[in-house]
């Protein structure tokens, strides 16, 4: 089990990284998220990363596949609460987050959420 | 003792002095519920466009703005570099959840960005910040009516619709 | 001026997690900005992070130094080494971005670019040692 837990609330996941996660908890949460999702049939995912000190390529990369996994099962994926800090420096690394939407924080993750998931 | 102090006490004069020079260089305007202004003038260097972009991410985090007018029309020169640092504030901005904009694209502007081939097609653009606010209400659907019968005599206007 | 380096062995995982905090902390104590921080943390993150994926049972070094600066500057200079197989070929891997397909990029141009300096000391069979330095004006 992940130290992540992965929270259900209706159609969507919720999952609230945490700093200093190691490289196999990452990927541990990725493979739980995607199990959910399966299992599920959830259609949203709201990844918190507001308390994450330092994102660098190696997680970049992975919100990035956990969007992409996710959107191929039929899920949107909303990251929420990068720091600024965090913004300004995967910018200047020249990290794209194309397929991933992001929100300034939870709340607006959702009402993104509820207008990206809307019939 | 006084020796090892004194690096410390200067580092903190050293960030307060920054942050005076940030608040009066780069001043983030909230000109509307969730919408902020960026009005730069003069040039921009790697260092003020850094203070720049720290300054407004730290504002859409503060008030929660989702929309982001940068209006460049005081930079007197928008060359290669100049148009990295805009690219690079907008795509730290939008990290943030923020829409934005950027205006003050002059006729001299454009044409020099279509001739240094600048790929701007990931953001809004638009000539006047006038249009930008016209734009972010739109995106937050709001509207702007005269109200009958009030305000200066505008022989072009009838009284309802935006901006 | 400088004090005593502060190193964090790398054996595995937690060392990535443990020297980008240290670098973080050191950073914070000379005076540099959050986002300075950030840079720093995540610059280090990669390079410890390579250490673990391509060196000799994942084993190797960090180093960091702080200078201070006669006038009120600083800076902090991190040293990562490994005894690992040695990059071939330093260009190549500088030049590589962030691969789409499969295969980790090395981060090295991303570390560069948040950084002020960089050095790299490699050579095949005899590991390799990335020397990275940031200053506060």
């Amino acid at each position: 089990m992940a130290r992540v837990p992965i929270v259900r609330v209706g159609p969507v996941l919720i999952s609230t990284l945490l700093s200093g996660l190691l490289d196999q908890e990452v990927l541990q949460l990725q493979e739980e998220l995607m199990d959910s999702i399966e299992q599920s049939g959830a259609r949203g995912v709201l990844l918190d990363i507001s308390t994450v000190e330092t994102v660098d390529t190696f997680l970049g990369r992975l919100l990035a596949d956990i969007a992409a996994g996710a959107r191929l099962m039929g899920a949107h994926t909303v990251v929420v609460g990068l720091q600024p800090a965090v913004a300004v420096t995967l910018v200047e690394m020249g990290l794209e987050f194309k397929a991933v939407h992001v929100a300034l924080n939870a709340e607006k993750g959702w009402a993104l959420l509820r207008r990206l998931l809307a019939p | 003792m006084a020796e090892q102090a004194m690096p410390a006490q200067r580092a903190v004069t050293i960030e307060e002095q920054r942050r005076t020079i940030d608040e009066l260089e780069t001043p983030v305007l909230q000109v509307w519920d969730s919408v902020l202004a960026l009005p730069i003038v003069g040039s921009l260097d790697t260092a003020r466009a850094q203070r720049m972009t720290e300054a407004l991410l730290e504002a859409i985090s503060s008030t929660g703005s989702d929309v982001v007018i940068l209006d460049i029309t005081g930079v007197p020169v928008v060359d290669t570099a100049t148009a990295k640092h805009l690219l690079e504030t907008v795509s730290a901005a939008k990290l943030m959840g923020a829409e934005v904009m950027l205006v003050g694209i002059v006729t001299r502007t454009a044409l020099t960005l279509v001739h240094l081939d600048i790929d701007l097609s990931s953001v809004i653009t638009r000539t006047t910040m006038a249009k930008g606010m016209e734009l972010a209400f739109a995106r937050l659907g709001l509207e702007v009516v005269r109200r009958a019968g009030s305000g200066p005599a505008h022989p072009a206007s009838d009284g309802g619709g935006p901006l | 001026m400088t004090t005593a380096d502060q190193i964090v062995p790398i054996d595995g995982e937690e060392g990535i997690v443990s020297a980008r905090q240290l670098a973080r902390d050191v950073a914070r104590t000379l005076g540099f900005g959050t986002v300075d921080q950030s840079r720093i943390a995540t610059a280090v993150s990669e390079l410890a992070r390579n250490v673990v994926h391509y060196a000799t049972e994942g084993r190797g070094e960090v180093r960091i130094r702080q200078f201070t600066v006669d006038g009120g500057g600083a800076g902090i200079e991190v040293v990562v080494a490994d005894a690992g197989p040695g990059i071939a070929d330093v260009d190549e891997v500088l030049q590589r971005g962030f691969t789409s397909g499969a295969g980790l990029g090395m981060g090295l141009p991303a570390t560069r670019r948040l950084m002020d300096e960089m050095e790299i000391d490699t050579a095949l069979g005899r590991g390799t040692t990335i020397t990275v330095r940031k200053w506060r004006r």
